[in-house]
């Protein structure tokens, strides 16, 4: 009986304090003494967790609240939120994920809102084509561009745009290569080809049979020089392949680049640029999952990664363009004029559809 | 020729093909594993341009590699034990008794090795939390991977039973052994390449395996492939992840030499004898 | 009796097969649901037959399907077809055949990403392979070894990875054939051809044919050697389902994945069929 009934105040505790877990009748200094109470907070990202294991030592000694960082993989992380949406309690307090992640699963459902936040014009919700609404904020931005060889490419004649690339391709065949999946950046290439060369509107993500049928010119243009460029397996491999000098000109992620630099794996002679023709920006961001055991500390957590003095130092670590308006930009990796030329991810579904169909008629008739 | 000479032969021809199967990777990972932060071995150098042992002692000091040795080399050979276990029942039904719909019962204990890995990994798992086994990871991981990687025991094991001879059973039965002794004397004997091959195939499968044991298991426990998985990830550093695997084979090797030991004593052929 | 021992089958195969089905059964009947529109993960779950009507439609599907079937087969034909001449000859221990064993099942040892990676290296462009032949003077420049069209690679690979195992599964079957009969056969003047058809082959055409339907369904789903040593001119079904899922496009991929199932299931079937075709066909 007395067993039982412990059982049921236990049940009834639990379920208050999930009600504690519902912030958003509570004031943002009350979140942050819960969150003190909590004590700590697990981070799942899927890149550079050693440096964020250091970047995030400022936050445990600002809070007290000890900050872990699993091993693990995109795919893994992003896996185990799904699999663990219907526990009571789940592992993770806050997640890192790309937007192009976040933006295939629904997201009211698995995160809750970001609302309890103390309020900040500065941060960024919409990045890279994908709205986070009020469950996912950005918290990494990052660029896709050019890396090449300065032995073999002269930095002054740089190609900018697809003309440019297709007559670098004709004279050193077999020197550039880009991947088709397995990372953003040769789709990011590839997809600006596509828009400049058959002018194609990636803002409007409507398919029609007539849409799919103007890609045409970009599909002819890559199959025309087909015999001169490579195609590599994934973002790692083109630029190991760039690294070890098998090819000159690969198209990459900034950060990647200068993390797996900094970590004796790439040359650091290979340099980055952002072609004329525009490509890509992307970005990561971060949600708290509903069943965080730690929800307070997720919050306290999330607001100061997405602070302005947080993005200025991940800006001067790490060179990633701030995810807060009010951070200070000044130690990007590529000068802020070839920023300009950032473009955004083309809307779904219609992007989906031309990659099919560039997977279709380009890749597979090689 | 003589069988003395076929066999050297074939054992000088042999050598040669080990030197490609083996000693060029295991070389190609000890020298990866020594390449020194400072600068990138790019394959144009035939060595690393600076050599240290800088990555070894990093990974031994500053990563979650000593308790994730633990956690692996505990679990993988009780998964190893317990889908032995739970498979021998079925596989002596298989091996032994016929029955109509034997070849159905063959065909859908392949089951759990063609579901789609993310299926496995999204809905398995969380059926795992469903039946409240996340409370106690090791063990959520021990029973799932003792699932999953069970259609390689009953394969295995029942052709083992089909094996095991008829004659030898009848023989024992009619000297009058006990269950045991008939066991002991028909059975064993035949089982034992089967018990060795099933204990090492779903203890490497299970050594391997990364997605549940990932999902289930973070963040308390962590296991080796979890490790791996994350050096050959986004991150990817190719001097950790040779260092990671030659640590691996260290222990591996040594499980097998116990095992082939353990198992060796009687060799089928010869116990088996002139029947 | 009969209801007697029908309880007694049913009783043995509870714990393995029973546990299977219960668990994995549930989990196939998820996935195939999500292929028919249900589990949705973003956006309604209701019924519908377009997505299978859709992907039949793609040329990616077929090929994919092609592909996948390609490797499947082939890694576990050339696993069993190397398998087969060492298992005979290490039936009878001689000086040396534990240290010959012991190598042949290395490779079961090392993580199959780790494999790839250092079978990259190997052949990269600056590899040591090209090196070694442009130092022979056989190439006079580096050639693009890498992700090589008709997958050579990944059947290296799958074939490096699953002999070991074919292998294990072979040597157990070859060392349960007694010495007498294999000493009758030859006396009575069969050859070793002779020998390994008449006797070894049927003999041992169930672990056969488990070591090839293991090794099938393997690398019909393979996905790690093929994004890192594969053609990138073709997708494996797993790259393919992988690519949906990437695209947020969860029943697309578990369609992907249920088509993968059924080749692997009904492909397995087959090839075990065939095989014990082709062992016994020739005793008759």
């Amino acid at each position: 009986m007395i067993k039982s009934l412990l059982a049921t105040t236990a049940l009834l505790a639990s379920a208050t304090m999930s009600f504690a877990g519902d912030l958003s009748t509570m004031s943002w200094d009350d979140i942050v003494t819960q969150a003190k109470e909590e004590g700590e907070v697990t981070w799942y990202v899927w890149y550079l967790r050693d440096d964020f294991r250091r970047a995030v030592q400022v936050f445990e000694e600002e809070y007290g609240i000890s900050v872990t960082i699993p091993e693990g993989t995109a795919a893994g992380n992003s896996e185990k939120m799904l699999a663990e949406r219907d526990r009571e309690t789940g592992d993770i307090d806050v997640l890192a994920w790309g937007t192009d992640g976040f933006a295939t699963v629904d997201l009211a459902p698995l995160f809750s809102s970001l609302s309890v936040l103390p309020a900040d014009d500065g941060r960024v919700v919409e990045l890279a084509g994908f709205d986070g609404g009020e469950h996912v904020v950005a918290f990494w931005g990052n660029q896709t561009g050019i890396a090449y060889d300065p032995a073999h490419v002269s930095a002054d004649n740089l190609p900018q745009t697809p003309d440019d690339f297709a007559a670098f391709w004709a004279e050193n065949p077999g020197k550039f290569g880009f991947n088709y999946e397995n990372g953003g950046s040769g789709p990011s290439f590839y997809q600006n080809t596509l828009r400049v060369v058959a002018d194609i509107d990636f803002s409007n993500g409507e398919v029609t049979d007539e849409r799919l049928a103007a890609i045409q010119p970009g599909i002819d243009f890559f199959n025309e020089h087909a015999e001169n460029y490579v195609v590599t397996a994934s973002n790692a491999d083109s630029i190991i392949r760039a690294s070890d000098g098998e090819l000159w000109m690969v198209p990459a992620w900034e950060d990647h680049l200068a993390g797996l630099q900094n970590r004796g794996e790439v040359r650091e002679e290979i340099k980055f640029y952002i072609p004329e023709m525009g490509m890509n920006g992307g970005g990561n961001g971060v949600a708290i999952p509903l069943n965080a055991p730690n929800p307070a500390a997720a919050a306290v957590f999330v607001n100061w990664l997405t602070s302005p003095e947080t993005q200025s130092m991940f800006n001067k670590d790490f060179g990633t363009a701030p995810m807060n308006t009010a951070a200070d930009d000044s130690f990007a990796l590529v000068p802020n004029e070839q920023r300009a030329f950032r473009q955004v991810w083309g809307a779904q579904p219609f992007r989906g559809e031309v990659e099919a169909s560039f997977i279709d008629n380009v890749i597979l008739e090689r | 020729m003589t069988v003395q000479r076929v066999n050297k032969i074939l054992l000088i021809a042999l050598l040669s093909v080990c030197a490609i199967w083996l000693i060029i990777p295991f070389t190609m990972a000890v020298l990866w594993s020594l390449v020194d932060p400072s600068e990138p071995w790019t394959a144009d150098k035939v060595l690393p341009p600076v050599m240290s042992l800088f990555r070894w002692t990093d990974m031994w000091e500053n990563s979650s590699l000593k308790s994730a040795l633990i956690a692996s080399y505990t679990l993988a050979p009780s998964a190893a034990v317990l889908s032995l276990l739970l498979a021998l029942p079925t596989a002596f039904a298989l091996g032994r008794i016929s029955f109509p719909g034997r070849e159905l019962a063959k065909m859908l204990c392949l089951l759990p090795l063609v579901v789609p890995p993310f299926i496995t990994a999204i809905f398995f798992t969380s059926l795992l939390f469903q039946i409240g086994l996340s409370s106690w990871r090791p063990g959520a991981i021990l029973f799932a991977h003792s699932v999953l990687f069970m259609p390689f025991a009953i394969r295995i094991l029942t052709v083992s039973f089909e094996q095991v001879r008829q004659d030898h059973i009848d023989a024992a039965r009619d000297l009058g052994a006990s269950h045991w002794a008939r066991f002991k004397v028909a059975y064993f004997p035949a089982l034992k390449p089967g018990i060795f091959a099933t204990l090492l195939i779903v203890f490497i499968q299970s050594i391997e395996e990364f997605a549940i044991a990932f999902i289930v298991g973070s963040p308390d426990v962590v296991t080796i492939p979890t490790l791996l998985y994350s050096a050959l990830g986004q991150d990817y550093v190719r001097p950790n992840a040779a260092v990671l695997s030659l640590i691996l084979v260290v222990p591996n090797v040594l499980l097998m030499l116990i095992l082939e030991r353990l198992l060796r004593s009687a060799n089928p052929t010869l116990s088996s004898g002139k029947g | 009796m009969k209801l007697r021992r029908g309880l007694l089958i049913i009783g043995l195969l509870t714990p393995g097969l029973g546990l299977i089905l219960a668990l994995i059964g549930t989990v196939v009947y998820i996935a195939v649901s999500q292929s028919f529109g249900y589990y949705s993960l973003n956006g309604t779950s209701e019924f519908s037959t377009e997505f299978w009507s859709k992907m039949a439609g793609r040329k990616a599907f077929k090929r994919s399907i092609q592909y996948s079937i390609y490797i499947g087969v082939f890694s576990a034909i050339f696993s069993v077809a190397l398998a087969y001449p060492l298992a005979i000859w290490l039936r009878k221990p001689f000086a040396g055949s534990n240290f010959i064993g012991a190598v042949l099942k290395a490779p079961l040892l090392v993580h199959g990403l780790v494999a790839a990676f250092l079978f990259i290296n190997v052949i990269s462009y600056h590899g040591i392979l090209n090196q070694f032949m442009q130092w022979l003077g056989i190439w006079s420049e580096p050639r693009r070894l890498q992700n090589d069209p008709n997958a050579y690679g990944v059947l290296i690979l799958q074939t490096w990875k699953n002999m070991p195992f074919a292998l294990l599964l072979l040597t157990g079957a070859v060392q349960s054939i007694s010495d007498d009969v294999l000493d009758a056969a030859r006396d009575l003047g069969a050859g070793t051809w002779d020998r390994f058809r008449r006797i070894i082959a049927p003999l041992t055409v169930s672990g056969m044919q488990a070591a090839m339907v293991i090794i099938f369904i393997g690398a019909v789903a393979d996905f790690s050697f093929q994004v890192i040593a594969g053609p990138t001119n073709k997708q494996s079904l797993s790259q393919l389902m992988v690519s949906f899922k990437g695209r947020g496009d969860w029943h697309s991929a578990a369609v992907v994945g249920v088509s993968l199932m059924m080749i692997a299931l009904v492909g397995s079937a087959i090839l075990a069929v065939v095989a014990r075709m082709v062992m016994r066909g020739r005793i008759k």
